[in-house]
């Protein structure tokens, strides 16, 4: 059995892959339209297939011409992150999944050596309305530093959630007729995308205590939570972007797991939401967007990426972490912690264990 | 068992699309064949409620240059559609009220690219001001609790629309189930069974069923003595009168993603994109809520006035295809009041040979879809009514009285002249009264009246008739040479609506007004 549905994962990965890769093309079409109109200091053209997080960031004009000023081209074809590892990257110069999981995978299987670049990082937060917030806060399972900010207590809510805690046995949710049912924090699918498989990496970390899951005892052991945290979840969404859109408009569960670069990239958009409150979980892990250069054009593009003062600033209105100096990110400190104190960050546990343990999660 | 029904309702997807809901208007044609693919056209896959958009899409157009060419058709059947690939080539985009039922589907759901939610609208119940006093309700403190309490006390009946055939009917039975199951989190198997005989005796409540929303709320002004309705929040504000109420403890919210397919071009995607941004913009988001009373998904537009921004709590949709499957078997097969059908079937001379033939597999294909408990009548007419035939589907034995509906279909035999009205007022007859069932004739003719009753003495007949009988609709069928006015005359006296299989086939007229029964 484990056999037959393993073929039928891949089968939808590479599902996955041929889709965004046909999707990628129209990325790829738009650069490719800008590129030629603008002048000729263009040289060398790079070709990368990037985690669709950052397809807005490849096709911001200001990021094009940064790049051309440095003499590069940049081709992108989106794709999800796992999805990568089912691609043939020939003729690619380098690959740029949202996690560092996928990237290792992938440096191995194409024999790249050394330390793999990662230009820029965002930490998995829990976005709340406020009156959620206030609620987790007020029975422990949160402290709020400001009025839009504030650190989930993972090992409290995970024990919650052990319990089925329920919103109404918390104090003060009665006034809230929004507050109702098990307490539980929405997630993308972990099957099929990043975000969804980092909330299990997180969490499966807590409950090893504090551990990374490594092998099938670990695995067996946190099984029957990390179901819990899927299953009452219902029917899940397959996009981050969904869920964090859906979010905002005000439907659906009043926690979601989200990239902290969306919402940095809401609130250097102008907005600021009133009733949105960005929970830091104590324990979390990073998307760590990891370059995987395949040839000498893709190193030098990485290296670009990483010391650039323009472009850096440029994934810092993206809503990314450069690595190095938190003092470039987050000026908007109501929302945002600048520096991540307080935060710890568990490992991410290798692509093989986080696809069984999805897997076992959903099943 | 019953999801047979459901599958071979897939194999006529485009033509149900096609019938389906024209709203408003009390009857529908042209058929739904997608047409070829055409630069700067999307032709979309849509969830009917989706037609009261024409005009932002019209504005859309001119910002964009992408027309939309929506066909209208029920989640249920889109999903099934996309899972067998009919989309394929056939279509440029999906645009249902919620992918939720589409993702507990592997087949489906690999063929989605993306998807962006566009616009929200929760399930809601719209009731008469006269009865939320009457209930000493507050509106915006109502929870289902005190709903369900008023429907078993005889004090609120109301109409929704076929979960099988209509994404808000199927949200609505999803709400109803999850919030008097009382389950915590998302819906299972356990909580739908425990949760049965509280839901049957909800369902007693439902006074009127619909195969689209535009009819409910017709059917709803016609008969006047229902209380409520159940559908979006963005349906309910668009009929006056209502008092819109969305429970307290749990809603389940539409988010109508706008969804781009895998089989479809890279330009075509890159339209779906460009269309999406335009419809998240301000401009158009501001247009969406004002127009439509669907709520914006971008902060900085407000919703538009009337829209009660107190938060709801959201219902969890159910997390796999067996839960959402099994509790609509359980709808349409236990739940629900039980259908009570005649079928007034012209067999005169004039259906000799292929005509006969078309009826004849299309009523056998409809016995797959006959649903536990139902009664089904036969009654063939030529001159006179040839013979009366009634059948019940037993849910001990399912297939005996559906066996029976074929033989006596194989027996049809075509000769005589044609007694529509005659037939008519026999039927009426023959139904009486019936609080319990939802019942109704359909009527097929491939001919103009030439004998027995005329026209205004069935009108006559028909005014006689009790109240209770008078809210029997008939919904007959344009076949071969009948005569439209004739039969939209039948079909607006009666309350019913007019099908019209003369361009699409038989089989799609009878399946889509399964709907309605």
């Amino acid at each position: 059995m484990g056999s037959a549905s393993t073929l039928h994962r891949v089968r939808r990965i590479a599902g996955i892959v041929l889709a965004v890769l046909l999707m990628g093309g129209v990325v790829a079409a738009v650069f490719a339209g800008r590129e030629t109109d603008d002048k000729g200091t263009a040289t060398k053209t790079v070709r990368m297939v990037i985690g669709s997080e950052k397809a807005e960031y490849f096709s911001d004009p200001a990021v094009v011409k940064a790049l051309a000023a440095k003499g590069f081209t940049v081709k992108a074809e989106t794709s999800g992150s796992w999805a990568m590892e089912g691609l043939d990257l020939k003729g690619y110069d380098l690959a740029f999944p949202s996690s560092q999981a996928p990237a290792v995978e992938l440096a191995s299987r194409y024999k790249v050596h050394g330390t793999l670049p990662r230009p820029f990082y965002s930490p998995l937060v829990v976005v709340a309305h406020r009156s959620a917030a206030q609620v987790l806060a007020a029975n422990g399972l949160a402290t709020l530093d400001t009025e839009h900010r504030g650190v989930l207590k993972m090992t409290a809510y995970v024990d919650a959630a052990e319990h089925d805690r329920t919103w109404q046995q918390l104090k003060g949710a009665g006034k809230y007729g929004e507050l109702g049912g098990t307490l539980f924090i929405s997630s993308t699918d972990p099957e099929s995308s990043n975000s969804g498989a980092l909330y299990l990496a997180a969490a499966s970390y807590v409950a090893n205590g504090g551990k990374v899951v490594a092998d099938k005892a670990e695995l067996d052991r946190t099984e029957p939570l990390l179901k819990k945290l899927v299953s009452v979840q219902g029917a899940q969404q397959s996009s981050s972007d969904a869920v964090f859109r859906d979010f905002v408009s005000g439907a659906g569960n009043p926690l979601v797991w989200v990239y902290e670069s969306q919402v940095a990239s809401l609130l250097t958009g102008g907005q600021k939401p009133d009733d949105l409150v960005v929970l830091y979980p104590d324990t979390t892990v990073n998307s760590d967007h990891t370059v995987v250069p395949l040839t000498e054009n893709g190193k030098a593009l990485a290296e670009l990426l990483s010391t650039d003062p323009q472009l850096r600033r440029l994934a810092v209105r993206h809503g990314f972490r450069p690595q190095g100096a938190a003092s470039e990110f987050a000026s908007d400190t109501t929302y945002l912690k600048q520096e991540l104190t307080g935060v710890r960050q568990a490992p991410v546990p290798t692509s093989a264990v986080l696809h069984e343990m999805a897997r076992r999660a959903r099943g | 068992m019953r999801r047979a029904l459901l599958v071979s309702l897939t194999a006529l997807g485009l033509l149900t699309a096609c019938t389906a809901e024209k709203d408003p208007g009390l009857d529908i044609s042209t058929p739904g064949v997608p047409g070829p693919a055409k630069p700067g056209t999307l032709r979309v896959l849509a969830s009917s409620e989706l037609s009261d958009m024409a005009p932002v899409l019209a504005q859309v157009e001119k910002d964009t240059g992408i027309k939309v060419r929506p066909t209208y058709i029920g989640t249920l059947d889109a999903v099934n559609m996309l899972a067998k690939g009919k989309t394929d080539g056939q279509y440029d985009a999906l645009w249902l009220s919620s992918n939720d039922y589409l993702r507990l589907n592997s087949a489906a759901a690999d063929k989605v690219v993306s998807e962006t939610p566009v616009m929200s609208s929760p399930v809601a119940i719209g009731v008469k001001p006269a009865t939320v006093s009457k209930l000493g309700w507050r509106p915006e403190d109502v929870t289902w609790s005190q709903v369900e309490k008023a429907v078993q006390d005889g004090r609120l009946t109301y109409g929704m629309t076929d979960p099988a055939r209509s994404n808000s009917g199927f949200s609505t039975l999803v709400s109803v189930a999850s919030a008097l199951s009382g389950a915590q989190s998302a819906l299972t198997d356990a909580n739908v069974l425990k949760a049965t005989p509280r839901l049957k005796e909800f369902f007693k409540g439902q006074q009127l069923t619909s195969g689209s929303s535009g009819w409910l709320a017709t059917a709803y002004e016609r008969r006047g003595d229902v209380d409520a309705l159940f559908n979006y929040e963005s349906v309910l504000k668009g009929i006056p009168g209502l008092t819109v109420i969305r429970p307290k403890d749990g809603v389940i919210t539409a988010d109508y993603p706008l969804t781009s397919l895998k089989s479809t071009s890279a330009q075509t995607r890159e339209d779906v994109r460009r269309l999406t941004e335009d419809l998240r913009t301000e401009k158009i988001q501001r247009e969406i809520t004002e127009r439509t009373h669907r709520r914006p998904v971008v902060t900085t537009v407000r919703p538009a006035a009337g829209l009660d921004t107190a938060r709801r709590h959201e219902l969890p949709f159910p997390g796999s295809s067996s839960v959402a499957d099994g509790l609509l078997d359980s709808y349409e097969n236990e739940l629900r009041r039980p259908s009570r059908t005649v079928y007034v079937l012209d067999t005169s001379g004039s259906m000799r040979g292929d005509r006969l033939n078309r009826l004849k597999t299309a009523l056998t294909d409809l016995t797959g879809d006959f649903r536990d408990r139902e009664e089904v009548t036969l009654m063939p007419f030529g001159s006179h009514v040839k013979s009366v035939r009634a059948h019940i589907v037993d849910p001990a034995d399912p297939q005996a009285g559906l066996a029976a509906i074929r033989k006596d279909t194989k027996a049809l035999s075509a000769n005589g002249g044609t007694a529509i009205y005659t037939s008519l007022e026999k039927a009426y007859d023959h139904l009486g009264t019936d609080r319990d069932t939802f019942t109704s004739i359909v009527l097929m003719t491939d001919g103009e009246n030439t004998e027995g009753a005329k026209a205004g003495e069935f009108d006559s007949f028909y005014r006689s008739l009790g109240t209770d009988q008078r809210e029997i609709p008939v919904f007959p069928i344009l076949f071969g040479d009948s005569s439209r006015s004739e039969l939209s005359h039948i079909a607006d006296l009666t309350g019913g609506r007019l099908f019209d299989a003369r361009q699409g086939s038989l089989d799609g007229a009878f399946e889509e007004i399964r709907g309605y029964q």
